[in-house]
């Protein structure tokens, strides 16, 4: 289409000229900038691995989950947990297990890295698969057993084409998690060590550390463009594929309907090198075949050994269990030997830091209200604006809060000219960064959502100015905000981690409280019980929100708020 | 257009092939069998109400059976053909053959089968649409390709795939 | 073909939901057979649990008390002697027509030759020759079901079981099908050996049925196993044809 066409070629031309320009103002970012591809190509393989990864997780753990109920009793709690609570906090435990392991630097460091980035994408993914198979109409499964389709044939011919497309569309969303988290793992610093492991989000880490602000805008401006191009080349045409896995809810169907979106039809420009494909596709035929021929033996395999390999899953989940119980059980063991030594001297404050973090948090999201709430309502019902302005809030939203700390603290310290209040104007924008997108898309989907019909009653009926927006618009939002805020709120946690302890050039801006105390605790003294302790506050606070303020709120909103269509 | 044969040598306004886009052969034989078990004549309001469908969705079905030569409809009373008739009695495999008889004669099917033996290789959606719509006009296009796809692949007279969008000719179906 | 033993043997079968220890008891006692040669449906107005019913008959679902015996042995869900045919049609929209069609012998392991040759056969039969490569979106209500027919009938079982096969059609379209349905059964060299149908229509059931067992409403008890005796084909104005369906509706109502 025109749109996206001439949308990228804006954004081509502005990038061009950025970069022109912040090459002939500073050329030693110039200089570091032509190592920004191979960098680009380090950051995107960890996303690749950890996103592997995740995939099969996401379907071994989602499948058992969905298909065993005694399981499920284990699994869905836990997949609850750890979706909920922020993994950053446990990221330089994590850590100290790799880098002390028997792989060391770098296999053991880049581990690390992936198995961070792995546990902020799986488990969203995991609970797609989850509800995919456990919303499963009721006549396909009863024809699927009814026409004896067990094990490897059900999974091929139901469960997997079931859970493509809320699969993908948690993939989307996973993605964009990972980059928050990739940022973040490429530079690890233990009391003892630093480890700076090549790729975007070090480059911009260390154009911070040198005040570099070209370096940084050249950064954030790779970063962003690899984010895009992934976006518009893999992610969109993929999301389009998966709607021919939708299954219809309507029994009889509306008009049939010939025409089904390509994937790839919003890029017909692009050139599709027929003959290559085609000589592409022959020799790959003798593959497929061979994946067909292998998926029959399977089957018969699979249906011959149907005991053994019950036996097989029975043993899978009871691993699981087993392993499961170690953790907790440890867990466990450690909580009661702080318990029984004296408290680390900080723990004392640890109240206050939570009721600090909180505040700071707070006040992010009520920032982040009071803007996103009108563009919204804007956004979401202008033509123009979804055609010019959207898109730019989308190409922001693109760059991942954690990468945009340099650059924000940069602003801070020319703002308060280094004053103290640098670190909490930093922590505090960083965290708006981090909230904001995911209340703002959320919500000019909920003005999307609202019927047009409904709009014109309450127009018709002389609603204007602030009643329309007390009597429509606002509980109109009501759900999408719920949602918007559970996520954003998320995010936040895992940001402060990040946010209260910035660091640029040589100063470094220190606030009161939990991420800057974690990060006092594991990177500075060394002092892993503090640090311990504070992760599990903050665990605990996060969990308590979650149980007494989220759920309930958006239980409710769910019911009352929610627009038939 | 109320002209009735045995569906040979009819001229017909091509835009009428467009309203075969909202019906299914289903309902097009129903429509024969319904009129059929009340004697062969019947009025179209009594049959509306019978198989308990307003005139908005009977218009369409009773205006493609007319068009294919299956009933005459005058002042409200629809009337079957002896085509008709020999549909009733055929089997499902016949019946095909019937319809196929009739599709092949129509010209906006004759001109895109003349267009795909022309070629030789798979015709394109993108090439069909744009050679109907130079004929019923744009906005109709699609909805014509839809029918065509339809009744074609009933008949038996084209092949049609979905994911590359390539129209054939089905060869010559006994 | 003999008489020694019937297809199918229905034996007392009730079933009952539990809730807070409360029993709702949505069928009771049914019983009847089914031989070779048999089109029977089972019509009772809805909440009868005749839809339950037909899946504890297919094994879908189990009874609370009584049994159902397939030639003599208990029924298992993924018996090849009995195909289902749904009346949501229960398509995999991500499947092909003649995939759909394979399905059932996919899971026999027929080695792929044997697959397409049978489900080709079957796809005729029904009428879908020409749309073996189309996907269910792109069929109408009506395909759709003929191939829902097709797949069922293409593991060739000798009992065929229909859940409300039409109820999601259009008048015209479900009167077409019927008419071909019966063009299909009324053929001795196609499967099944004995059809039951279950359906909310009357009309439907006279039209169609040479049996049909009348059920009551909650709980759903048997209340008349009738055989309509009209000759084929039958005419639905026809004033034997509307005193069957008379007879039937006062036994329900």
């Amino acid at each position: 289409m025109r749109g996206l066409r001439g949308r990228l070629r804006i954004l081509a031309v502005a990038l061009i000229v950025i970069g022109i320009g912040t090459a002939i103002v500073f050329p030693d970012a110039a200089r570091a900038a032509a190592t920004l591809p191979i960098l680009a190509l380090f950051s995107v393989l960890r996303m690749v691995a950890a996103y592997l990864l995740s995939l099969l997780f996401a379907i071994s753990y989602g499948h058992t989950a969905a298909t065993n109920r005694r399981a499920a009793t284990v699994m869905l709690p836990v997949m609850d947990i750890l979706q909920s609570i922020p993994i950053l906090g446990f990221f330089p435990f994590v850590l100290l297990f790799f880098v002390n392991g028997p792989l060391g630097d770098p296999v053991g460091i880049e581990t690390a890295a992936v198995f961070l980035i792995f546990t902020s994408m799986a488990w969203n993914m995991a609970f797609g698969v989850y509800e995919s198979i456990t919303t499963l109409p009721q006549d396909l499964d009863q024809a699927a057993r009814g026409f004896g389709l067990h094990g490897w044939l059900r999974f091929r011919l139901l469960a997997f084409p079931a859970m493509v497309p809320k699969l993908v569309y948690n993939s989307i969303l996973s993605w964009t998690n990972g980059w928050f988290f990739l940022v973040a793992s490429e530079i690890i610093t233990t009391p003892r060590a630093s480890y700076i492991r090549p790729g975007l989000g070090s480059f911009i880490y260390l154009a911070g550390q040198r005040g570099d602000l070209g370096g940084i805008a050249i950064g954030i401006a790779a970063l962003a463009t690899v984010v895009l191009l992934l976006d518009i080349f893999l992610w969109r045409p993929t999301s389009v594929w998966s709607e021919r896995f939708r299954i219809e809810t309507t029994a009889a169907g509306e008009r049939p309907s010939l025409h089904v979106p390509s994937p790839y039809e919003r890029l017909r420009w692009l050139p599709r090198f027929p003959r290559l494909r085609r000589e592409v596709a022959r020799r790959i035929q003798p593959l497929l075949d061979g994946y067909a021929r292998s998926s029959s033996k399977l089957d018969r395999v699979y249906s011959s050994h149907r005991r053994v390999i019950r036996a097989v899953r029975r043993a899978d989940i009871g691993m699981f269990v087993v392993i499961f119980v170690i953790v907790v059980a440890t867990g466990l063991i450690g909580l009661v030997g702080f318990f029984q030594r004296p408290l680390p001297p900080g723990a004392r404050d640890l109240p206050i830091a939570a009721a600090f973090s909180f505040s700071r948090l707070l006040l992010a999201y009520l920032t982040a209200l009071a803007w996103t709430i009108p563009a919204a309502a804007w956004l979401g019902r202008s033509k123009w604006a979804a055609r010019f302005v959207t898109p730019a809030f989308e190409i922001s939203a693109s760059i991942p809060a954690t990468a945009l700390q340099p650059l924000i603290i940069g602003f801070a310290v020319v703002v308060t000219m280094g004053g103290y209040f640098a670190g909490e104007i930093g922590a505090y924008l960083v965290s708006l960064f981090a909230m904001q997108w995911y209340l703002l898309f959320n919500l000019i989907a909920g003005v999307r959502s609202i019927p047009g019909d409904l709009d014109e009653a309450a127009r018709g009926f002389g609603l204007r100015g602030r009643t329309y927006w007390r009597r429509l618009l606002l509980p109109a939002l009501v759900p999408s905000l719920a949602t918007g805020s559970i996520t954003a709120w998320g995010a936040g946690w895992n940001a402060l981690i990040v946010a209260e302890y910035l660091q640029f050039g040589q100063s470094v801006f220190s606030v009161t409280g939990l991420g800057a105390s974690l990060y006092g605790a594991t990177v500075v003294t060394g002092d892993y019980a503090m640090g311990y302790l504070t992760v599990l506050t903050m665990t605990a606070v996060v969990l308590i929100l979650n149980k007494l303020l989220w759920r309930p709120i958006y239980k409710r909103a769910a019911v009352k708020y929610r627009m038939e269509v | 257009m109320s002209n009735i044969g045995d569906g040979v040598g009819r001229e017909t306004p091509v835009t009428d092939f467009r309203s075969m886009s909202k019906v299914s052969v289903g309902q097009i034989l129903g429509l024969v069998e319904a009129v059929d078990e009340v004697g062969g004549v019947a009025d179209a309001a009594t049959i509306a109400r019978e198989v308990d469908m307003d005139i908005d969705r009977l218009g369409p079905i009773l205006g493609a059976a007319e068009f294919l030569g299956l009933v005459t409809v005058e002042d409200g009373d629809i009337r079957i053909t002896d085509l008709s008739r020999k549909l009733l009695m055929a089997s499902v495999r016949e019946r095909k053959k019937i319809i196929r008889e009739i599709i092949d004669d129509l010209p906006t099917f004759r001109l895109v089968m003349d267009m795909a033996r022309n070629a030789g290789t798979p015709l394109g959606r993108q090439e069909v649409v744009q050679a109907l719509a130079d004929r019923v006009g744009s906005h109709q296009a699609e909805d014509v390709f839809k029918a065509l796809v339809y009744w074609g692949r009933y008949a038996e007279l084209v092949r049609y795939d979905s994911e590359s969008e390539q129209l054939t000719v089905r060869v010559a179906p006994t | 073909m003999g008489d020694a033993q019937p297809l199918l043997q229905v034996k007392d079968v009730s079933k009952s939901y539990f809730d807070n220890g409360k029993e709702f008891k949505i069928l009771d006692r049914i019983r009847f057979e089914l031989a070779e040669h048999d089109f029977v449906c089972v019509v009772g107005p809805s909440g009868c649990g005749k839809s339950t019913l037909l899946r504890i008959i297919v094994g879908l679902d189990t009874p609370t008390s009584g049994e159902v015996l397939f030639e003599g042995h208990p029924i298992r869900a993924d018996n090849p002697q009995v195909a289902m045919v749904f009346q949501s049609f229960a398509l995999f929209p991500w499947l092909t027509v003649a995939q759909n069609v394979e399905l059932g012998l996919e899971a026999l392991h027929e080695d792929p030759a044997k697959r397409r040759a049978v489900a080709k056969k079957f796809i005729d039969a029904v009428g879908l020759t020409g749309f073996e490569n189309a996907y269910p979106r792109e069929l109408s209500g009506g395909m759709k079901q003929r191939v829902g027919i097709a797949r069922a009938l293409a593991i060739e079982p000798l009992l065929l079981c229909m859940d409300e096969p039409f109820s999601s059609l259009d008048a015209l379209t479900a009167q077409n099908l019927r008419d071909e349905i019966l063009q299909l059964w009324s053929n001795p060299d196609l499967p099944p050996e004995a059809v039951l149908m279950v359906t909310h229509s009357i009309e439907e059931a006279v039209y169609l049925a040479d049996r049909v067992i009348v059920l009551s409403s909650r709980p759903g008890r048997m209340v008349a196993e009738l055989e309509i005796d009209l000759p084929r084909p039958r005419n639905r104005k026809d004033p034997e044809f509307y005193g069957w369906v008379d007879e039937i509706y006062s036994l329900i109502v």
